[in-house]
């Protein structure tokens, strides 16, 4: 007899299943055709995001614009251009008469999907390159239901001409009469608008919602200033619980998430004056493109103390200056890391003081890190002793740790199921390795550079080792912050 | 994936759970804590799970006792960024249990609100369902077609575009 929930009985469960063919575009077909409750399940999966895919077929026309009353519809202005363009594939297709066909069906099709009385999920909208029909917004205005449900909205403002510029704010009008759930708002390239009725328009439609919960700001030069969209968020400081800015210079209007007392993630990417931040974290991500003062991050390590779980600290082209002091932080005030990702960081005593003290640590990410001493390898069976029993992630990829690996791995008590290295051709590593594997029964999974060259190891040696653990391109495996 | 291992039970302590039909579990204190339901019902004399029958319960604990140390999913925590498509080798293993079974460990994991076991349970089925004809999923799943065949023919050509895939 078949299960209760294939047959009508906890439909929430049947969606559950399906959700995980997302994009399987060809099972999808056949479980709508199982039967009459299966289609009624499937067809909304099928049809979320009707343009995810390139492949131009006459018959999806034909039905796109019967297809009504479709749930959790995403829409991705960016996406719909460029499947528009493979579709007709036209070889001039950036001379102006051939663009201007393009972007008339994109219309089109924008229409087509506004009327066709889906409920909208997701909206993603890219402005450059073409102007939005303004029928599509007369249409929108009338058309309440398509943004009722909409809950994650993601605006670029590349390029906006002045033309889109009155657009959107007419849009971001409608929205604030509709749409008052969004969670998750992020603005791209905010540094291209300068129109104030706009900029007003933004900030209205931030404070009109109820339960923001995940807000990027991303500039594409240093923004310096905000015309009171940080401000606006003080309105949402009971839902917002994570933060992303990218290239912003922090002002005093930053204080205010200080305010934000369920703030619990914000990730910081090249941003300037980010010591004015305040806020007390589970999770904290900086990514910075050039040297790094520790002292601008110390306060607010220190407000999140205990309850900071996760934090990853990324400085490319440059280096961590005051290391001594963001160890000295960290091992002081941040026992409860249980994910920690550092780059260009000297492998030194102290080092090895916090990672001892991390007591519950379980991923654990070193890049570019130097080893100058004379005796490395006894610095990497030290490092390797005190890795946490804990620990279950490590990935040492672009690190000098590589080197010295079989070391590593021969001194390692931790119950690793995840090491991510760049590559090993070695004998020498992959007999360290299956011994590992033999005596901590845990390692699973091994993430590899695509192009690795393992595959240039003996194939005996790679059969053994397969029969221990796994090997996957890293990106399958990587865990982020 | 976040990892919140606030786990306060200490490893020697256990807790005592009932199943509906009488069966008792003693399981480690830590993983009733990491699931808030299975906490609910620790320790009362004649508290039982309702709805989870011995056996099923059985394999659920052994899951969760496996998964002990797995770091904690934040609630609302699942966007794709973090979600991870491989199914462990030893979850394989263990789902690779009669349909009947595989199915009852969903709902237990439903009504218990096990979210991880949910998910891979979900993923699971989904996996059986992958790549085979609409034929094949119904006889798998034991599934009666009660489409009428215009209605059939009907579908196929306005879905005909995702057929190629």
């Amino acid at each position: 007899m078949a299960s209760k929930m294939l047959i009508g009985d906890m439909p929430e469960l049947m969606e559950m299943i399906l959700n995980n063919l997302n994009n399987e575009f060809y099972s999808l077909y056949s479980c709508a055709l199982v039967s009459r409750h299966w289609c009624k399940m499937t067809i909304p999966i099928l049809w979320q995001n009707p343009f995810s895919f390139c492949k131009f077929h006459y018959s999806f026309l034909n039905t796109f614009h019967l297809l009504t009353k479709t749930k959790n519809s995403v829409l991705d202005s960016d996406s719909l251009e460029w499947k528009v363009q493979k579709w007709i594939d036209f070889q001039l297709a950036d001379s102006k008469p051939y663009a201007s066909a393009k972007f008339l069906i994109i219309n089109l099709l924008f229409n087509l999907f506004i009327r066709s009385g889906a409920t909208l999920h997701k909206l993603k909208l890219g402005f450059y390159y073409y102007e939005i029909n303004p029928v599509i917004f007369n249409t929108l205005g009338r058309n309440e239901l398509f943004f009722s449900r909409l809950q994650d909205l993601s605006l670029n403002l590349y390029e906006m001409s002045n033309l889109n510029a009155e657009h959107l704010t007419v849009l971001l009008k409608i929205l604030v009469k509709n749409t008052t759930k969004i969670n998750v708002l992020e603005i791209e390239e905010f540094d291209y608008i300068h129109e104030p009725r706009l900029l007003h328009a933004l900030e209205c439609f931030i404070k009109s919602q109820e339960q923001l919960r995940q807000f990027s700001l991303i500039s594409e030069s240093y923004a310096t200033k905000f015309h009171g969209i940080i401000s606006a968020l003080e309105c949402q400081n009971k839902s917002l619980q994570e933060v992303k800015i990218v290239s912003c210079v922090c002002n005093t209007e930053f204080k205010m998430l200080m305010n934000c007392k369920n703030l619990e993630i914000l990730r910081i990417d090249d941003c300037k004056n980010v010591n004015v931040l305040r806020a007390s974290l589970k999770t904290l991500e900086l990514t910075n493109y050039s040297k790094f003062y520790a002292s601008n991050i110390v306060q607010i390590l220190k407000e999140s103390g205990t309850l900071l779980q996760r934090l990853s600290l990324v400085i490319i082209n440059g280096s961590i200056q005051e290391e001594s002091l963001l160890l000295e932080t960290l091992k002081s005030f941040c026992p409860n890391l249980t994910y920690l990702k550092l780059t260009n960081i000297e492998v030194s005593t102290q080092f090895f003081e916090l990672i001892g003290n991390l007591q519950k640590l379980q991923f654990l990410t070193l890049h570019f890190f130097e080893i100058l001493d004379d005796e490395p390898e006894i610095l990497v069976m030290q490092f390797a002793k005190l890795l946490p029993l804990t620990l279950q992630y490590l990935d040492l990829r672009n690190s000098w740790f590589i080197s010295y690996i079989d070391i590593l791995l021969n001194n390692c008590h931790a119950p690793l199921k995840y090491l991510l290295i760049d590559h090993f051709d070695d004998e020498k590593i992959s007999k360290s390795l299956t011994e590992f594997c033999i005596r901590k029964n845990t390692l699973n999974y091994m993430g590899l550079n695509r192009y690795s060259s393992y595959s240039s190891l003996d194939d005996n040696i790679k059969k053994e080792l397969e029969e221990y653990v796994t090997m996957v391109p890293h990106e399958r495996i990587i865990v982020k912050c | 994936m976040d990892n919140g291992t606030s786990n306060s039970a200490s490893e020697n302590e256990t807790i005592t759970l009932k199943s509906c039909d009488g069966i008792e579990f003693h399981i480690d204190a830590r993983i009733a804590n990491r699931y808030t339901l299975l906490n609910n019902w620790n320790g009362g004399e004649s508290a039982c799970i309702p709805n989870v029958n011995g056996k099923v319960l059985e394999k659920v604990l052994e899951w969760c006792e496996h998964h002990i140390n797995d770091p904690q999913l934040n609630c609302g925590d699942d966007d794709s960024r973090r979600r991870n498509t491989i199914i462990e080798e030893w979850d394989e293993n263990f789902l690779s249990c009669d349909q009947d079974m595989l199915f009852e460990i969903i709902l237990a994991a439903n009504y218990l609100e096990i979210k991880p076991l949910l998910d891979l349970g979900c993923k699971t089925v989904a996996n059986m369902m992958k790549s085979k004809s609409p034929e094949e999923i119904r006889s798998a799943f034991n599934i009666d077609n009660d489409y009428t065949p215009e209605e059939e023919e009907q579908f196929r050509k306005e879905n005909e575009w995702a057929e190629d895939y």
